[in-house]
């Protein structure tokens, strides 16, 4: 019967090519995953941060303030568009654990929905335990991360240090809230499990121990459906403006949802342009090879025809042929796809620490991507077979008619190659659109594999330029409240101090008519050299005399050049509210940046000297000394160590994006390996006759390999600086997507990568060449004898 | 006319296996010819004529007898010792020419000089054959006859000790044919080169030394020629 002797060489046809269709499978493959993984991984760390809040109740609006009374939250919940509003004492502690070498901090909390069951705001997720009771004045609830770090358990006591004193508590609770899932101390770049948590305790013993009795110091409402923000915000600002509020903000600018949000548009950024490119490149690449493949079959259809099969029965066949690799190809890439989503989105879970992973899957980007790999693979396959299909079976049975080489002037006669060395050069110049096809295609492989490396050099410059030509000093103190100058002086007298130099930090508002952002402006000696402010050049500025100094990425957000003025209002202190020049732009790759001279800040602010905090380089001999002595004054405040930033910036950032580029190199990895053996096999079917009848001429193995070699070899190295080229493009794009108003990540890209590019691809088509030497040695010699080509 | 023994098999035998089926391309061929003999084989399709001379050239084993070219035996030659034999040793001519097409005339005639011994050069070997002034043409430029006449130039500039020919003039009418003869005859004059040459023109064995008949596997019939004809005179 037709139909099953048609069947029956599609059974053959795929098992005599099951290598070639396995690394077709494989390219579409990793095409596939990429995009599915990608989006599966945002789709469900957005869903699911989605539900947390909204199961946690997580608040909309948050305004700080000195100290104001409980009996104006009436008036905040009758604000226009208030769902609920919640009063809290927010105060920053010091845990005193006898293991923590180096001071940390507790940002403590009064627990939210006290005296009203069920009710409250940002609500906590219990992990071991149970919530305090309100009533039990030494119960605390702590945050999972510090307490996973210091090995606290229900049940565990340990003291804090709270407003100088001293207080007992006992852990019931290990909870996640859906306000810290990125807790960031203050001052602090980089979260840091091991030195700052967050601790819940009863209002009662915070009201004693900060002086708050009927008092609270941040409030977090709810909207309601539809309502305006920014009216609810004004509103806001107007009742707290008394009582010392520095501005209610959004979950825009509350800082653990801004930084989620950072790290989500990152990876959507990775998910957004690598992906597609993949997946093109991968189609394109099915398309080349699967069109050459079915050129190969030319006599064959030529025979079906003349057999009498049909054209639809033909075009059938080699469609099928074609489907079944491209739905191998699709299946495995759901499989893998949906795997390594799930895998990436459980890891970012957990470094986010919600509380559960809601898996998310988009049927839409699984039919995308299942339909442009059918559709490039079926169009590769129609393709060859629509040209062969139209000749007449005579022709089609006879070979192409072969290329009339030519001595093209000035090139045969030229080098003195040998005649074998002469049959690849020829080859490659008499077929130029199938060479410049398969250099295309290990072009796009070197490009994707440098793509998907792009990040190794940003890291490395950010790191460079934050932590050792901006950031140079050892530790940064940041104390409790603004101190008077003389703080300066204590500071250089603690042990191990080498030098200490001052800043002030000065939250503001910086507006450009409707632009505005929050954020703080930092004042530095005019000769800083610990912390230095460095221009995009990356030479350190000077601190001018007066003037403000914005950071590329707030310039950008606030459409700000230097000489233009800037409306700074002053968030502190008398509130004053000053246009200011911008004298100049500085390079910040992690938050928004602001700075002036620290005296030209003091006149600003019109409340004389003040200092937030010092910036010190310590003796590291002297360094236990150093911790003890910091950790006996808590007046000192915050201690920040440059060390352990830089640690846990490699292991947050750089981890991140190192999980998600090893993914991708992967797959690049993959798609390069099955382009390059493709190519190979194909050249060997193309050539096979030639080289068959080279050996029997005398040719030794290692001669015929040769030819096949050199030429697969022309082909590798003339792709590498195209593919070196574009993969620059790419990773440009990626780097740009990846910018952010937390990062801006900087694009550099050392020549190490393309060297491992080039390197990986050469390695494929080493191995390529390595798999394809057995069937070389296999070649039919006699058989080359009996048939025409 | 006695000159030296070039090569010689006693009991060639060729088995193919493919699963359970067998067939005997060469039952027990005893053979020899001397240095520049002109020898045509005859015998009808599947007789193993192409077996026996693919043996002969080094380009496949027996399945059991004796082999030897000169003092060797070709038997106990691995894959790159028979690889050896054909470069120094063997030259072919094919129906289907077996050319590169990416090659000029002379350059697929350079391409074996160029691995050769003592090869003639590729210029004088085109001369031989009467290709001299298409020495810059492709393949795809040269008619059939051209391009075996080509294939003959391509196999006899190293000189070869054994020039083996499987229908050469299979796929050529018969004026061309007759062209290609004379350049195997001619080269095989002036070169001295042992010349085998499988033919299913029953009338060339005419300008042989020697002819042999193979039927079934065997040697069914040798006769030596008194005189060679000239292609020209021989009719078909
Ligand atoms: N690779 C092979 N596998 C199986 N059988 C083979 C193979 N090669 C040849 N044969 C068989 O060996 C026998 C001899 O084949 P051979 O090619 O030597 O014949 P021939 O005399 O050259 O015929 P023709 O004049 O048609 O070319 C044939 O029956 C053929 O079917
Ligand atoms: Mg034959």
């Amino acid at each position: 019967m037709v139909i099953s002797a048609l069947h029956r060489k599609l059974g053959r046809d795929l098992r005599r090519l099951w290598a070639q269709a396995l690394a077709i499978a494989l390219v579409l493959a990793s095409g596939v995953a990429t995009l599915v993984l990608g989006q599966g991984a945002v789709a469900s760390l957005s869903d699911t941060r989605a539900q947390y809040y909204a199961q946690n109740r997580f608040a909309d609006v948050f305004a700080e303030v000195t100290r104001a009374p409980r009996a104006i939250l009436g008036e905040i919940e009758a604000i226009e568009g208030v769902l609920a509003a919640e009063a809290r004492i927010v105060r920053l502690g010091r845990p005193d654990l006898p293991e923590m070498a180096e001071p940390g901090a507790l940002l403590v909390v009064s627990l939210p929905g006290e005296g009203r069951p069920g009710g409250g705001l940002n609500l906590l997720h219990l992990r071991q335990g149970r919530l305090p009771d309100p009533l039990a004045e030494h119960e605390v609830a702590i945050s999972a991360d510090f307490a996973a770090a210091h090995r606290l358990r229900p049940g565990t006591s340990f003291d804090v240090v709270l407003n100088g004193r001293r207080h007992a508590v006992t852990v019931t609770g290990i909870a996640l809230s859906p306000e810290f899932i990125y807790a960031l101390a203050p001052g602090e770049m980089m979260p840091d499990p091991a030195r700052f948590g967050i601790l819940w305790m009863p209002r009662a013993p915070l009201e004693a121990a900060f002086d708050m009795k009927g008092a609270f110091s941040s409030v977090a409402v709810r909207l309601a459906p539809g309502a305006a923000q920014t009216r609810v915000i004004a509103a806001l600002d107007r009742i707290l403006a008394p009582y010392g509020g520095t501005g209610a903000t959004g979950r825009e600018d509350q800082t653990s949802h801004a930084f989620l949000d950072a790290e989500l548009q990152q990876l959507r950024a990775m998910v957004q342009v690598l992906p597609p490119i993949f997946l093109l490149v991968a189609a394109m690449l099915v398309h080349t090879v699967l069109s050459r493949l079915i050129a190969l079959e030319r006599e064959q259809i030529g025979l079906l025809k003349a057999l009498g099969y049909g054209r639809r029965e033909i075009a059938a066949h080699y469609l099928g042929f074609v489907a079944v690799i491209a739905l191998i190809g699709i299946a495995l890439g759901f499989a893998a796809g949906a795997w390594l989503g799930a895998g990436l989105a459980r890891l970012y879970a957990q470094f986010f620490s919600f509380p559960f992973l809601v898996f998310s899957r988009d049927p839409q980007v699984y039919a995308l991507a299942g339909l442009i790999t059918l559709a490039a693979a079926l169009g590769g396959a129609v393709k060859a077979v629509r040209s062969v299909i139209a000749l007449p079976p005579a022709v089609a049975m006879a070979p192409p008619a072969p290329p009339v080489y030519r001595r093209l002037s000035g090139w045969g006669a030229g080098p003195p190659l040998r005649q074998s060395s002469r049959m690849v050069w020829r080859h490659l110049a008499h077929w130029p659109g199938r060479t410049a096809g398969s250099c295309l295609g290990v072009v796009m492989a070197v490009a994707i594999l440098v793509a998907a490396f792009w990040s190794e050099g940003s890291i490395a410059a950010m790191i460079s330029a934050t932590f050792q030509r901006a950031e140079r000093q050892d530790a940064q103190l940041s104390f409790v409240a603004d101190a008077a100058p003389a703080a300066l002086h204590a500071a250089r007298a603690l042990p191990g101090v080498l030098v200490a130099e001052p800043f002030r930090a000065a939250p503001v508002r910086i507006s450009n008519g409707p632009r505005a952002k929050r954020l703080a402006i930092t004042g530095r000696p005019a000769t800083a050299q610990l912390s230095r402010v460095l221009a995009p050049d990356l030479r350190p500025m000077p601190m001018p005399e007066d003037g403000l100094i914005l950071s590329e990425a707030l310039a950008e957000a606030l459409a700000l050049r230097p000489g233009d003025l800037a409306t700074v209002d002053f968030l502190d202190g008398r509130r004053l509210t000053r246009q200011i020049r911008v004298s100049g732009i500085s390079l910040g790759y992690v938050g928004l940046g602001a700075a002036m001279e620290i005296g030209a800040l003091d006149r600003a602010m019109g409340d004389g000297p003040r200092l937030s905090g010092v910036d010190l380089a310590l003796d590291p001999a002297q360094m236990p000394a150093f911790f003890t002595a910091v950790k006996a004054t808590p007046e000192l405040g915050a201690l920040s160590l440059k060390a352990r930033t830089l640690t846990r910036f490699r292991a947050t950032l750089a981890q991140n994006i190192t999980v998600m580029t090893s993914v991708f190199a992967t797959l690049a990895g993959i798609i390069a390996v099955g382009v390059v053996y493709n190519f190979a096999r194909i050249a060997l079917s193309e050539q096979g006759r030639e080289l068959a009848s080279l050996r029997v001429l005398g040719f030794t193995r290692a001669e015929v390999a040769g030819v096949l070699f050199a030429e697969l070899a022309v082909v590798v190295a003339c792709a590498q600086p195209l593919g070196w080229l574009i993969g620059h493009g790419i990773g440009r794009a990626m780097a740009a997507a990846f910018s952010s108003d937390l990062y801006r990540v900087p694009f550099v890209m050392g020549r190490e990568v393309y060297a491992t590019a080039s390197l990986i691809v050469c390695g494929a088509a080493f191995l390529s060449a390595l798999a394809i030497r057995g069937r070389l040695n296999r070649l039919d010699l006699i058989g080359v004898l009996k048939t025409r080509e | 006319m006695q000159t030296e023994e070039v090569i010689r098999t006693a009991g060639l035998s060729k088995i193919y296996r493919s699963g359970p089926v067998e067939v005997q391309a060469l039952r027990g061929v005893d053979f020899s010819a001397r240095s520049g003999e002109f020898i045509v084989i005859l015998g009808p399709s599947g007789s193993g004529k192409s077996t026996f001379l693919n043996i002969l050239g080094g380009l496949d084993s027996p399945s059991s007898g004796q082999i030897r070219f000169r003092d060797h035996d070709l038997t106990a030659l691995d894959e790159a010792g028979l690889t050896r034999y054909r470069r120094d040793h063997v030259g072919f001519v094919f129906q289907f020419y077996n050319l590169m097409p990416s090659l000029t005339a002379l350059e697929n005639v350079a391409l074996v000089t160029e691995i050769a011994r003592a090869p003639m050069p590729p210029a004088e070997a085109l001369e031989l054959v009467g290709l001299g002034p298409r020495r810059d043409h492709f393949p795809a430029q040269l008619s059939g006859g051209e391009q075996q006449r080509v294939a003959i130039a391509r196999a006899i500039a190293k000189r070869p000790d054994l020039l083996l020919c499987d229908e050469p003039t299979g796929a050529l009418d018969s004026t061309t044919g007759v062209l290609v003869l004379e350049a195997l005859s001619a080269v095989n004059r002036a070169t001295g080169a042992t010349t085998l040459v499988i033919t299913h023109n029953a009338a060339i064995r005419e300008i042989a030394d020697r002819f042999v008949r193979f039927a079934d596997g065997r040697i069914v019939e040798e006769q030596a020629n008194a005189q060679r004809k000239r292609p020209s005179e021989v009719s078909w």
